[in-house]
């Protein structure tokens, strides 16, 4: 039986988790069954979260675990680079979110370009820029160093202005 | 909120993200149900529930143990008891086919051997009557012999010799003229069934040849049978 007041915190951050599935798996279904799985699975193994530590990290964790586990498809991966992110923006999916009706639209520049950047790169800007996430926090939910987590910080950034730029130029 | 991108640095990249990117809000109903799957099913079922399929578990397991002893009702007159197991036999046959599709001649040894009654002549078939196959069969804890055959329309006949003459009387209100022999002619969930003896051996022929036109002809191959296949005890 799912501890009520355990429940209760967990769903205040309902919409967040929800955010960041959008963003790692660009379709709303996906996002859905996702965020589901996620919570799911937080209920699931709720006496091994450690009251007292971050609640929301600890979801973002299960959440990317999850994402990674069931979605991503990692023999199409391109090589990575030292930090463990590809080189080059790969697809996530068997299928092409954007080919279909079901796939997210985005509405400005700046989420085009998000979604093109690899996992690793989005996961660590919605974490630290957007979620507000400390980057110890970020670096537990993407399972390495803190000084990795600011190359990869720096680095998608980067990536980020670049796409923005050629979307400043056409 | 602006698309252009006017700021490189750092920080102001990290505001516009936390600014302006697009946020997606959960729809209400994902929240509903997960809270729906976080409840246990367990809960949600009727507290009778539970019991009650107890019970029916252990009144199906009761009745299972229990039916194999409970006394059958079976007909009290032999004739009638051997021809519904003739019966049987033959919508078996009819169902799955013969356990052994043998062929006579090469196979008579072995029969014999099976069942307990040698065909010094049997009945192979001809252009009206094809044979089928020929199995040995144990039926009211008799062995015998099963002859199949399949006449021009697809109609199975059953021909079935047992060594219970002795056991058996034929019954003299069901006897028909056929040729020179007079078999009874009996009915048993709508097979039509002749019962005569050949010396200690019982024989039968089945089919489902009910109505009156077929009946002649089932009466027909019936002579032809009898003319040609001569069952006697092996042993």
């Amino acid at each position: 039986m799912v501890d009520l007041d355990f429940q209760r915190q967990a769903l205040a951050h309902l919409d967040a988790l929800y955010n960041f599935a959008m963003y790692l798996t660009k379709r709303p279904p996906d996002a859905d069954d996702l965020v589901q799985e996620t919570y799911l699975r937080a209920f699931r193994f709720s006496h091994r979260f450690q009251p007292g530590t971050h609640l929301r990290a600890w979801l973002f964790q299960i959440l990317r675990n999850t994402f990674l586990t069931f979605y991503r498809v990692r023999e199409r991966e391109s090589p990575v680079a030292e930090d463990g992110v590809p080189e080059w923006d790969v697809p996530m999916f068997h299928h092409s979110p954007d080919d279909d009706g079901i796939a997210m639209d985005a509405h400005t520049d700046l989420e085009r370009a998000m979604r093109r950047l690899p996992e690793e790169f989005r996961t660590v800007l919605l974490l630290a820029e957007v979620e507000g996430l400390p980057l110890e926090e970020v670096a537990r939910v993407m399972a390495c160093p803190v000084g990795t987590v600011k190359s990869r910080i720096f680095r998608a950034k980067e990536r980020l202005r670049g796409l923005l730029r050629d979307y400043e130029t056409r | 909120m602006s698309d252009r991108f006017d700021e490189s640095s750092d920080d102001a990249l990290g505001r516009r993200l936390a600014g302006d990117l697009p946020r997606y809000a959960a729809p209400a109903r994902l929240r509903v149900a997960i809270v729906e799957a976080a409840t246990p099913s367990a809960s949600r079922r009727p507290a009778w529930l539970a019991p009650l399929l107890g019970a029916v578990a252990s009144t199906l397991v009761l009745v299972l143990l229990v039916l194999p002893v409970l006394p059958r009702i079976v007909p009290a007159d032999p004739v009638q008891r051997y021809v519904r197991a003739v019966v049987s036999e033959h919508a078996r046959a009819l169902m799955w086919g013969a356990r052994h599709g043998e062929i006579l001649p090469t196979a008579l040894p072995w029969l014999t051997q099976e069942s307990g009654i040698a065909l010094p002549k049997v009945f192979a078939g001809d252009e009206r009557l094809e044979f089928v196959a020929a199995e040995p069969v144990y039926l009211e804890r008799q062995r015998g012999v099963a002859i199949h055959y399949r006449d021009v329309d697809g109609h199975m006949l059953t021909y079935i010799a047992l060594p219970a003459a002795a056991a058996l009387t034929i019954p003299d209100p069901a006897r028909v003229q056929i040729g020179r022999w007079r078999p009874a002619l009996l009915r048993d969930n709508g097979f039509a069934t002749l019962v005569w003896k050949h010396g200690d051996v019982a024989c039968f022929l089945v089919s489902d040849m009910v109505s009156t036109d077929d009946v002649e002809r089932f009466k027909e191959y019936f002579a032809l049978v009898r003319a040609t296949t001569e069952p006697v005890p092996a042993y």
